[in-house]
């Protein structure tokens, strides 16, 4: 047998051509590109404060925003009585609050949503069942939810994982669907004649064909997860990173409101990166 | 139960998708251990028998069956495999190879797995996924991959046909050389009489829609079948009779 790869063979058998090295040769200046839209930014909050173009109290300096940031998460706490929202070194704490209650929610709703998905996917008897009361429920404005759960549970944070709960669902549970019914009929007759039973093909066949799709789903889902944190944290509670944006909106400190938003891009801008990360490590067979 | 597995008989088997009549009563009779190879008119519903032969497709009425068992569905003792190839692309070949035996709890995967690795020269690839690798070698592991659960009864829906004619012309080779050393009943399904005539040791005909087998010869050729034989004047003008009889089919 002496056929060989095409393109280049390296060791593992991976196939390197030219295209793939040229690309990755150009990545680099790329990624610089994506600080340039940043960076004018920043430029313009700098020269719009410098002239004034807003009272200094609408529009602080990035440098006092930067200042407050480092406050939030470096600065000494100082003691003070509960019922209190803190700024000053009670980033973290705000932090990890505000993660918890989307990660417990958005996981729930992973698990909720790729049941319900792959139901509905693969049996014929759950679509009908379900399908109807499903898609007329996912046509349900998030924020409808709002009233319904403040009545029933309050303006709060169990309010605010629900709603995290219903946002996140749906992506998960449209991803995994639609990507479950369209699993090559091919892969399902090999596994079938392989001596797969029925039972186990959605675990050997479905699940694994259709995780790039359902992984870009979860994805989506965790992005409005986060989005949706701050709806529950607008009462009721005094920690989390909505509840300190509220309180520095009515303490009218805007250099703080501000953290909190830079703290939600990052965040979700980590995590995403985290999440595309991980699908390419697990999914890289579906890499293109 | 008979001495050695993997007889099939096929009995007046008839399916139509809806009104469209593509089998017409297909009898068949290969012995265990055989290859037959079936040539016919393009579109002429090789490839439903052979799905029906897996099992994947129903049909209308006759019999099929392996050594006295009816077909009546999938089956880990019926391995088919296609032109398109039938590799998991989220496994390694390792793993694609395992699939099959792995399903059914063997014992000894790893030790059949190393095997066909080696017998499909895919060992130092045994770790890489399909799209890493060349049309050949995804074939040769699809194959190994059916293989694995050392089915009596193996399918071959054009396992050739994407393949370039040198590539194709190895694998040739190849595939005599492990059903040789894997005694396996083999339905081979092709449009190219060259790998009718060297991977055959009958050879069927079937008629144009709805198709029927019109004939059914032995090949007058033994086990040192290779490339040589290309050029062998009695298989040159073997090919030929079975040129026009094809052609005329149509």
């Amino acid at each position: 047998m002496t056929e060989t790869l095409a393109g280049v063979a390296a060791p593992m058998g991976v196939v390197v051509t030219p295209a793939t090295a040229a690309r990755r040769g150009r990545r680099r200046p790329r990624r610089l590109l994506g600080l340039l839209v940043p960076l004018l930014v920043l430029g313009c909050w700098q020269l719009a404060w410098q002239w004034e173009l807003r009272p200094r109290t609408i529009l602080p300096s990035p440098h006092v925003v930067l200042s407050a940031a480092d406050a939030f998460f470096f600065g000494r706490r100082a003691p003070g009585l509960s019922g209190v929202v803190y700024f000053k070194g009670a980033g973290w704490t705000h932090l990890a609050t505000s993660l918890s209650r989307c990660g417990q929610a958005w996981a729930i709703a992973v698990v909720v949503g790729l049941v319900l998905g792959l139901g509905l996917g693969l049996s014929r008897w759950v679509a009908d069942l379900l399908d109807p009361f499903t898609n007329a429920l996912r046509a349900v404005p998030l924020f409808a939810w709002l009233p319904l759960a403040a009545v029933w549970f309050g303006v709060n944070p169990t309010s605010g994982k629900i709603l995290i709960f219903i946002g996140a669902l749906w992506p998960v549970v449209v991803a995994t669907t639609d990507s479950v019914a369209r699993v090559p009929a091919a892969q399902i007759e090999t596994a079938r004649m392989l001596g797969t039973p029925r039972s186990r093909l959605w675990r050997r066949v479905y699940l694994p064909s259709a995780l790039p799709e359902i992984v870009t789903g979860l994805r989506l889902s965790l992005t409005l997860a986060w989005t949706c944190v701050i709806i529950g944290e607008l009462g009721g509670t005094t920690d989390g990173v909505g509840a300190m944006m509220n309180a520095a909106r009515e303490a009218g400190r805007t250099e703080q409101i501000i953290v909190g938003i830079l703290v939600f891009a990052g965040i979700g801008y980590v995590a995403d990166r985290v999440l595309r990360l991980l699908s390419r490590r697990f999914i890289s067979w579906s890499a293109t | 139960m008979t001495a050695t597995p993997g007889r099939l008989v096929a009995t007046g088997v008839c399916k139509s998708f809806g009104t469209l009549p593509v089998l017409d009563g297909v009898d068949l009779d290969v012995s265990a251990g055989r290859t037959l190879a079936l040539l016919g008119p393009s579109g002429c519903g090789k490839s439903t028998l052979l799905r029906v032969m897996a099992g994947f497709e129903p049909f209308d009425a006759g019999t099929v069956t392996v050594d006295g068992e009816p077909v009546t569905g999938p089956s880990p003792t019926r391995g088919m495999v296609a032109q398109a190839g039938t590799l998991f692309p989220w496994l390694t070949v390792r793993q694609n190879i395992g699939f099959g035996p792995r399903e059914q709890g063997g014992r000894d995967v790893a030790a059949t797995v190393a095997d066909l690795l080696e017998a499909t020269g895919l060992t130092d690839f045994a770790d890489a996924l399909p799209r890493q690798l060349s049309g050949g070698m995804r074939q040769r592991a699809a194959i190994a991959q059916v293989l694995a659960n050392q089915p009596p009864l193996l399918l071959l829906d054009e396992p050739f046909g994407a393949l370039d004619a040198q590539t194709r012309l190895r694998m040739h080779e190849w595939v005599r050389g492990l059903l040789a050393e894997r005694p396996t009943t083999t339905v081979l399904v092709t449009h190219d009489v060259d790998e009718a005539l060297l991977l055959g040791d009958q050879l069927g005909l079937l008629s144009a829609r709805p198709s029927k087998v019109v004939t059914l010869r032995d090949v007058p050729f033994g086990a040192e079948r290779g490339r040589h034989t290309l050029a062998d004047p009695a298989f040159v003008s073997l090919k030929a009779s079975v040129l026009d009889q094809v052609l005329e089919a149509s």
